[in-house]
């Protein structure tokens, strides 16, 4: 709840678009977030093992491809896991590279390449580049990487009298792997690398490769963020390739099986429950709820989790649950109660709700009566949402509800 | 299914940073499961030039169960009957949560695009259509005319 949403398309305007695609891919189908916990079907498909068991309550089919699918043959997925770890943990830094260099970009060379895909006269350079930049930029520089090849002509000129005053004297190449660079990264850092790299013998690795890519292009030197990085990755990338290669379904602990509750007696119900050390308070219908909750977690964790988490965590999830499914319950209610006592004398009100559930339902006036109402939970969750910012998913939510049972 | 999923609130942000063409869909401010929804008519198809307006509702277990849409604009069509009710696979038995807003509009706008009398819902409009199609084309065009052109969208909203 407290992370940030994040979205596929958060590549979609950097130098390199493909990456909304990996960031894509490694998302669930059914709530968009990154594979937590992957599970595969035997239909080849993949989602989050919360998600799917979940959904294979209601209906037993896969959501992707509809053919059916039961809930015992699902597999946990432990690569794709951990591809996602590796992703999510590196996710930020990449974006943030990126963007850094796409601003260095702009400034060189980038305001002839939207020139090259916006217009042919040479008068607009100036213009485009100093005042249209903004507006143009999303369109264009999604596809930049691949115009940067094809500068032909006067463009090519342009770029090189753009480039070459400003910065192609302050360019050097580094003696080791024969790559122009800026002299002040060039020395600060990429030396250092460079040798550090041979001397490991190693071949050009992938990280070296992929600093010789925007090679020609002049690039800002921002050398201690990326050491950072650096370290960072190869910490996580050795971790999680460890987790992985020692990781095995072997399951010291069973499946939690399914129950049919509808033939036990509320006393069954409560001694199944107090085997498993769960509470036994509530009506029949909520320990029968968390049974089932339990029942997923359980499995989804000790049966799919790489890592599984032990059963007093389990316990506390399922109290979680339960505390998120009863508070939306109670407040709310008292909320709405509370509205509809006031208004319920009213003629307007008594007519209004005589075709609350048929077409006739004049919503207008429905919002109308309670506009008050409304515009007072409205300011009632924009306090709550200064006050403490990262519920802020929390507020809109009890807004939410309340209105949801006036309008359905 | 207590919060409002981050799944809804994400949609929903993509729905206005990068709409579907044709489509619009916006939260109603005062709950944001609740969108109003227009699609446009598709072309050559007899709801051309129509703007129709519809109400989608996200229920509480969604994405688990499918979002319920109902057409609020006046339509002449074999698979929405008069209440505006629709009957689409995607929002009944092929529900999947796998797929998601998004989709579900562009299936109605198909739907517009290819009515199918052959599994209806308005049956009377389904007869008509089986027994004259020309007429009934027309008929959907005139209503298209009265009830979804641009003009009246405030009005029927």
């Amino acid at each position: 709840m407290n992370q940030p949403i994040t979205d596929a398309s958060d590549f979609a305007q950097t130098a390199i678009p493909q990456l909304t695609q990996l960031d894509k891919l490694l998302r669930c189908h059914i709530c968009k977030e990154f594979l937590r916990v992957p599970v595969l079907t035997p239909c080849g498909h993949t989602f989050c093992s919360l998600c799917i068991r979940q959904y294979l309550r209601q209906d037993p089919k896969c959501p992707l491809c509809l053919n059916e699918l039961r809930e015992s043959s699902l597999r946990s997925e432990f690569l794709v896991g951990e591809i996602v770890e590796i992703h999510k943990s590196s996710r930020q830094a990449l974006l943030d590279i990126l963007k850094e260099y796409s601003r260095t970009e702009s400034k060189g060379d980038s305001p002839l390449i939207e020139l090259g895909s916006q217009s042919d006269a040479d008068d607009d350079i100036q213009i485009l580049a100093t005042t249209d930049r903004k507006s143009l930029r999303p369109s264009t520089i999604g596809s930049s990487v691949n115009r940067v090849t094809k500068l032909t002509g006067v463009r090519s000129l342009l770029k090189n009298h753009n480039e070459g005053n400003k910065s192609k004297q302050h360019m050097a190449q580094c003696p080791i792997c024969e790559q122009f660079y800026p002299i002040e990264a060039l020395e600060r850092t990429h030396l250092d690398e460079c040798l550090t790299v041979q001397s490991l013998g190693g071949q050009p690795g992938s990280k070296t490769s992929e600093r010789k890519a925007p090679s020609p292009v002049p690039r800002k030197p921002s050398p201690p963020k990326t050491v950072q990085y650096k370290h960072n990755e190869d910490n996580d990338t050795s971790s999680h390739v460890e987790r992985y290669i020692n990781s095995s379904n072997s399951g010291d602990r069973q499946r939690l099986p399914k129950v049919t509750f509808a033939s036990m007696s509320v006393a069954q119900i409560k001694q199944k429950l107090a085997s498993l050390g769960l509470p036994v308070n509530g009506t029949k219908q909520t320990m029968i709820a968390r049974y089932d909750q339990y029942e997923m977690l359980w499995n989804s964790n000790f049966c799919d989790a790489i890592e599984p988490v032990d059963v007093n965590e389990l316990k506390r999830q399922l109290l979680s649950w339960e505390t998120t499914q009863n508070n939306h319950g109670s407040s709310n209610i008292g909320g709405i109660s509370s509205m509809m006592k006031r208004a319920n004398g009213s003629k307007p009100y008594q007519k209004l709700l005589a075709d609350f559930k048929n077409d006739k339902f004049e919503r207008k006036s429905w919002i109308q009566m309670f506009r008050q109402d409304f515009k007072s939970l409205v300011k009632e969750a924009r306090r709550q949402l200064i006050k403490e910012t990262t519920n802020e998913i929390e507020s809109q939510k009890d807004n939410t509800e309340e209105t949801v049972k006036t309008q359905s | 299914m207590a919060s409002l999923p981050k799944r809804i609130i994400k949609e929903t942000e993509r729905l206005v940073s990068d709409p579907v063409p044709g489509i619009t869909a916006e939260p109603h401010e005062d709950n944001l499961r609740y969108f109003q929804v227009t699609i446009e008519g598709p072309q050559q198809s007899p709801y051309e030039n129509g703007v129709f307006n519809l109400e989608l509702f996200l229920p509480d277990d969604y994405p688990m169960e499918a979002p319920k849409v109902r057409f609020l604009t006046k339509i002449y069509h074999p698979n929405i009957d008069k209440l505006g009710r629709i009957c689409l696979d995607v929002l009944k038995t092929n529900w999947s949560p796998a797929l998601q807003i998004r989709t579900v509009l562009l299936s109605v706008q198909a739907l517009l695009a290819s009515p199918n009398p052959n599994d209806p819902l308005a049956n009377d409009v389904a007869e008509d259509w089986i027994k004259d199609e020309e007429g009934a084309i027309k008929t959907a065009r005139e209503w298209t005319e009265a009830y979804a052109s641009k003009k009246d969208q405030k009005s029927t909203n």
